[in-house]
C-alpha cells in the first residue's frame, strides 16, 4: 500500500535522494533514506534536542519542565527499582529506558499526519528484540556462568531430552511474539488510520482510532519494557 | 499510581502475551522441524520431523501456560 504523504520524503525527494515507494529500497542510499529509517532519526533527534532544549541547567528546586522529566524517568526507575531490585535496576536502566523513550516517542508520532511510526517496520521491532534477547542471555551467562543451562533443562535429570527442545522453542519463541506484537499493532494503527482517512477523512473518521491509537501506542510501549525486564530478571534469578 | 493499579497492569500485559507466545511457539517449531526436513536431510525423513517439532512447539506454548498458571509471585 502506498504510504500517504510524509513529509521528510516529500523533502528528501525534493533534494534529488532515490526516497524507495515500497518498504525498503533496492540500493544503500536508497534503503538509508527510506521512511521507517529518516523517520527514526527524527525521534533519534527529538530525544536528544528536546531534553536539552527544555531542561538546561539542573536545579535543585526543580521548575515545571525539569519536573515532567524528573516523573517520567525518575518513574520508570523507581518502578523497575521495584521489579528487580535497586542495584540490577540502575544496571538496566540505560537499556530500557532507551527503549521506553524510542518507541513511546515514535508511536505517538504516527497519530500525526505527515509523520509515520518506525515501529511499524517489522525491521525496527526485530532489530529491538534481537537486542533484548541478546543481553538477557549474556547477562544469564554473567550470572550463572555454565550453569545457566539449569534454565533449560527441566526440573528432572530423566526428562532432559524431552525439556531442552521444547525449553528452547519456548525460548525463541520470545523473539516472535514480542516483535511481532508491537509491529502487528503499530501497522494495524497506521493502516487503520490511514484507510479511514482516505474513507471519510472530510467528517473526522479516524478520529475514534486515533484516541484509540494513543492507548495502543502506551499500552504497547509499556508491555514491551515490562517484558523486557522481565525476561532479564528471569535470566538472572535462579532456575526453579 | 497506586500499588494495586500497577499490579493489575503488570498482570494484564503479562497474561495478555499468552496467546500471541503459544502461536510464536508452534511457528518456531514447525518451522524448524520444515528446516531440518527440507533442507538438511533432503527430504528422506519427511514428514516427520516437521510432526516430531510440531509436537515439541504445541508442547512448549502449553508449558508456558501451566509456568503462568503456577507463578505465585505475579
Amino acid at each position: 500500500m502506498e504510504h500517504p504523504i510524509l513529509f521528510i520524503s516529500v523533502i528528501l525527494q525534493a533534494l534529488g535522494l532515490p526516497v524507495p515507494h515500497t518498504l525498503v529500497g533496492e540500493t544503500l542510499l536508497a534503503k538509508l533514506v527510506s521512511p521507517h529509517l529518516t523517520y527514526t532519526w527524527l525521534v533519534m533527534a527529538f530525544l536528544i534536542i528536546m531534553p536539552k532544549l527544555t531542561l538546561g541547567k539542573l536545579e535543585l528546586v526543580p521548575n515545571g519542565k525539569q519536573n515532567f522529566w524528573e516523573v517520567a524517568v525518575g518513574g520508570l526507575e523507581t518502578y523497575m527499582a521495584d521489579q528487580m531490585g535497586p542495584e540490577r535496576a540502575s544496571m538496566m536502566f540505560p537499556m530500557i529506558a532507551t527503549f521506553a523513550f524510542y518507541i513511546l516517542v515514535s508511536n505517538l508520532m504516527g497519530l500525526m499526519p505527515g509523520f509515520m511510526s518506525p515501529t511499524s517496520n517489522l525491521n525496527i521491532t526485530l532489530g529491538m528484540t534481537l537486542i533484548v534477547w541478546v543481553t538477557h542471555h549474556i547477562l544469564g551467562l554473567k550470572y550463572h556462568g555454565i550453569k545457566y543451562i539449569k534454565h533449560f533443562t527441566g526440573p528432572m535429570v530423566a526428562l532432559i531430552p524431552l525439556m531442552l527442545p521444547i525449553e528452547i522453542i519456548s525460548n525463541l519463541a520470545r523473539i516472535l511474539s514480542l516483535s511481532i506484537r508491537l509491529f502487528g499493532n503499530i501497522m494495524a494503527k497506521e493502516t487503520l488510520l490511514a484507510i479511514l482517512f482516505m474513507l471519510y477523512g472530510a467528517f473526522f473518521g479516524p478520529l475514534p482510532i486515533l484516541c484509540l491509537g494513543v492507548l495502543v501506542s502506551v499500552v504497547q510501549t509499556m508491555v514491551f519494557v515490562l517484558l523486557s525486564i522481565l525476561y532479564c530478571q528471569g535470566a538472572m534469578e535462579h532456575a526453579h | 499510581m497506586s500499588g494495586n493499579h500497577k499490579e493489575w497492569m503488570k498482570l494484564m500485559s503479562v497474561f495478555g502475551t499468552i496467546g500471541i507466545h503459544m502461536c510464536a511457539s508452534i511457528f518456531i517449531g514447525v518451522g524448524f522441524g520444515y528446516y531440518l526436513d527440507h533442507k538438511v536431510f533432503n527430504d528422506k525423513t519427511s514428514p516427520w520431523l516437521t510432526l516430531i517439532f510440531l509436537a515439541f512447539g504445541i508442547v512448549a506454548g502449553f508449558k508456558n501456560l501451566y509456568q503462568l498458571s503456577k507463578r505465585k509471585d505475579l
